[in-house]
């Protein structure tokens, strides 16, 4: 009974990275998919091979990244309603690339590093401002600062985009919605070794984490150290929310739904539900992102967009089953 | 007269102190020869020189209603756009005549010259403004017979946005002999992802910038020949942003481009 | 002398009266203690202070000889098992699940559960009747079954002292006297237990020693019978009671109406 979920969850992980790899602009057989794979001469074997495996590859990581986040917010602030993007993060990733766009910089790796650096100063302010008497971490503290800087980093982006000129404007509020637009080998590894650190940090804290999730004070009593898991947990999940922000934008969805949908079939105890949800996260996130770019060839719809329309009603289906 | 909204507007005589509200018409009004009407343009509003002399109101898309009325205009040109109906609806109110336009194609040009003519007292000009531009590109058009290389108009590229047929470059474009390789997208401009962009595998890419574009050192942009290979177009005229009368002159420099591409 | 508090003095922020006024309290093995008092007298107060929940303002703890700083969480967690008044329950697991979660101070961070954790689980659901419930989800118990569940939990931590806060609130005649009897066969194997609790006939007849607060300060301290005198209860209940006795020696409180 275990282990079936997990066989069909691997399954459907699979299906989506396939209907990743050979749904796109350019439809591609499951045959001429495979020659492709296998053999660098063959036609479609540059797009295959240079462009549609990375792409599936980041979304897997980006998908699965953002929805471990989420899963583990919302032990953190012990709130269900949290997403990976509550803590203002994303509000200061798309500040920093708003800045490096109005600016016309033109390194074609400035805007993506300057949305690092505006999260990951974003993630530093809002946990020092979280620190209650200079020690504790308090959750509340937590989201209200998250709040409060994804209302100012989004009014200093306001502010920007009414000063430059239409064409900027425009291509501020493309980059904003998000997509895995720069995906390539280099962008797959770099996001690779730089999420297997946080990633490992929260699969060590799972057990801590059931214990955060039940409040401090259990928390404390039952062995743990409150205050060390909701550290490690606020700057690991903030480290990867900033990574996969600055690679992808800020794409919605991913981070609050599968972690729920999850939950519900795997229970909430994180040693089994964090391998689960960044899975499933993953998956997801190809699935989406491969309708993105098939409904409407050639153009592409912003991935935002299609994580809400497919998973909203997934999880509409996921509530009345088991409610039912 | 009937603007592009579908409203009506009517001017007794015709305007004296003229608020035009984007660069396109602000560009015409000085091409027709009545510059001196104009009381207010935007601040994008940068061509000719000259148009720096006159009141800088502000946006156009929305436009700053008090600075607009503070010039006491009896013509306001407006870009049509569901951004402006409040404001034409509150520049009307206020007594001045308002039109609402549509100025994003080449044929825009010629029928709005005929249109603001008159309004402006220069209806010869207007008119002959128009009949030249026609003709003109009437002489400049190529055969249909003819090679045409396969262009990408490439307008941002975070994410990669294509300009398409809806355009007035892509417009441009054909006229100078190009293809456009997006011309099934009927939108003025579109998203579209690198794979796309890769099987069509334009011969030549149209940037703006000058000296390589930042995206070329992408490794995920070589996978499209025209960028492992450099194949660039430069054109950062600013005429090949908006319809205007400098038209065939930007058709023939991009005609000029497109030959020495060797494509 | 599994737990010791001497001398403890704490104040909450902004109160200008303390809510403990050094208050010494000794927990031994084997023996029943229970805290009584009327409502803001400092029960609870004292028992965060015993855990370090509440920083002091005066005054030490030491567990086992060592003093309370000086433990970390997960060696506190094997030797203290603790049952608050109320716990909100966020995502709601199996009894077993929640159970198993007494055992974390006893497991590594990957290590999965080892025989002896599958064993003290089983145990801690018998002794706290909650076995048949075992695959029960939590939040489908009523008040009693949840308090009994978390009794199970902090005993599957294979504590030496047990300090529970009124564990007796939501249960009904039959599930109060079950705790009892289990926090007193407990004592009768060894583990301390400190027991907050508003029940004081039952305290009396089951606790070895008692202490009765007031005002944050111990008012009398002793055996049931030295403790519950009518005069001293009626005084910091502020309510006349009377005291009679049971069949095991045991005094009872009864509180007499207006006219009595």
């Amino acid at each position: 009974m275990m282990r079936a979920r997990w066989i069909w969850l691997s399954l459907l992980t699979l299906g989506a990275l396939s209907a990743g790899l050979s749904l796109g602009a350019t439809p591609i057989s499951i045959g001429a998919l495979w020659a492709g794979l296998k053999d660098p001469a063959a036609d479609a074997a540059p797009i295959i091979r240079e462009l549609r495996l990375p792409r599936v590859l980041l979304g897997f990581l980006v998908g699965g990244g953002l929805a471990v986040s989420g899963a583990v917010l919302q032990a953190l602030v012990r709130n269900p309603l949290a997403d990976p993007f509550v803590l203002g993060i994303s509000g200061g990733a798309t500040l920093g690339a708003v800045v490096a766009i109005s600016a016309g910089l033109s390194s074609p790796w400035a805007v993506p590093f300057a949305a690092f650096v505006g999260a990951l100063v974003t993630l530093l302010l809002v946990y020092r401002l979280s620190l209650v008497a200079g020690r504790r971490l308090d959750s509340n503290v937590l989201l209200l600062a998250g709040v409060v800087a994804s209302s100012f980093t989004m009014a200093l982006v306001t502010a920007i985009l009414m000063l430059v000129d239409a064409t900027r404007l425009q291509n501020s509020f493309r980059w904003m919605l998000g997509g895995l637009w720069s995906a390539s080998w280099t962008t797959v590894l770099m996001f690779a070794l730089y999420a297997i650190v946080p990633l490992g940090v929260l699969l060590s804290q799972a057990r801590s984490l059931d214990l955060l999730a039940l409040g401090e004070e259990p928390a404390r009593h039952l062995g743990a150290d409150p205050e060390r898991v909701k550290r490690l947990a606020y700057l690991a999940t903030g480290f990867l929310t900033a990574v996969a922000v600055a690679t992808s934008g800020a794409i919605g969805f991913v981070g609050l739904l599968v972690p729920h949908a999850v939950r519900r079939l795997w229970g909430p105890l994180h040693a089994p539900l964090l391998p689960a949800v960044f899975l499933a996260g993953g998956g997801f996130l190809v699935l989406a992102d491969a309708l993105a770019r098939s409904i409407a060839p050639p153009v592409e719809l912003p991935v935002g967009v299609v994580t809400a329309l497919v998973g909203v009603p997934l999880f509409a289906i996921l509530l009345r089953r088991r409610l039912a | 007269m009937v603007d592009d909204a579908g409203d009506t507007t009517r001017l007794a005589q015709p305007a004296s102190r003229v608020v035009s509200l984007s660069p396109a018409t602000t560009e015409l009004i000085f091409a027709v020869g009545a510059g001196d009407r104009l009381v207010g343009r935007t601040r994008w509003c940068d061509y000719p020189d000259a148009a720096r002399t006159v009141p800088d109101v502000g946006d156009g898309l929305p436009p700053n209603v008090e600075s607009v009325l503070a010039q006491h205009p009896d013509l306001v040109l407006l870009y049509r756009s569901p951004q402006n109906v409040d404001a034409a609806e509150r520049f009307r109110a206020a007594g001045s005549a308002v039109l609402q336009l549509d100025f994003n194609h080449l044929s825009d040009v010629s029928r709005l010259a005929r249109l603001l003519g008159p309004l402006v007292g220069r209806a010869g000009e207007g008119d002959s403004l128009a009949a030249a531009l026609e003709q003109e590109l009437a002489r400049i058009q190529l055969p249909p017979e003819g090679h045409r290389p396969t262009v990408l108009i490439l307008a941002w590229d975070q994410p990669p946005m294509a300009i398409g047929a809806g355009s007035f470059q892509s417009e441009i474009l054909a006229l100078a002999g190009g293809r456009n390789v997006f011309e099934d997208i009927a939108a003025p401009s579109a998203t579209v992802s690198i794979e796309a962009i890769a099987a069509r595998d334009p011969a030549l890419i149209l940037v703006s910038d000058t000296g390589t574009p930042g995206f070329a050192r992408r490794p995920e942009w070589n996978v499209v020949t025209a960028v492992r290979e450099r194949r660039f177009l430069h054109v950062n005229t600013p005429a090949f942003g908006r319809p205007s009368p400098r038209a065939p002159a930007l058709v023939l420099e991009l005609r000029g481009l497109l030959n020495r591409s060797g494509q | 002398m599994i737990i010791r508090g001497a001398g403890l003095v704490l104040r909450y922020p902004g109160v200008a009266a303390p809510a403990l006024a050094g208050v010494s309290v000794a927990l031994d093995k084997g023996e029943l203690v229970a805290v009584v008092g009327p409502n803001g007298s400092g029960k609870t107060t004292l028992l965060r202070a015993l855990l370090g929940s509440q920083h002091l303002e005066a005054g030490a703890v030491e567990v086992e000889g060592r003093p309370l700083e000086q433990w970390r969480p997960r060696e506190l967690a094997r030797v203290v098992g603790v049952v608050t008044q109320r716990e909100e329950i966020l995502f709601s697991l199996t009894v077993r699940e929640t159970v198993e979660l007494g055992r974390y101070a006893h497991l590594g961070p990957l290590a999965g559960p080892r025989d002896t954790d599958h064993t003290a689980v089983a145990q801690a659901l018998q002794r706290a009747d909650v076995f048949g419930l075992a695959e029960r989800r939590t939040d489908t118990l009523s008040g009693g079954e949840w308090q009994r569940v978390r009794v199970a939990r902090a005993l599957a931590q294979n504590p030496r002292a047990l300090l529970l806060d009124e564990p007796t609130v939501a249960l009904d005649i039959r599930h109060e006297m079950e705790v009892f009897e289990l926090v007193r066969k407990l004592a009768g194997q060894g583990i301390g237990t400190l027991l907050v609790t508003h029940h004081l006939n039952l305290a009396a007849r089951y606790a070895d020693r008692m202490l009765l607060l007031n005002r944050g300060s111990v008012v009398a301290e002793g055996t049931p019978a030295e403790v519950l005198r009518s005069e001293v209860v009626s005084a910091v209940f502020e309510w006349r009671v009377a005291v009679t006795s049971w069949c095991d020696g045991a005094p009872q409180i009864v509180p007499l109406k207006p006219g009595e």
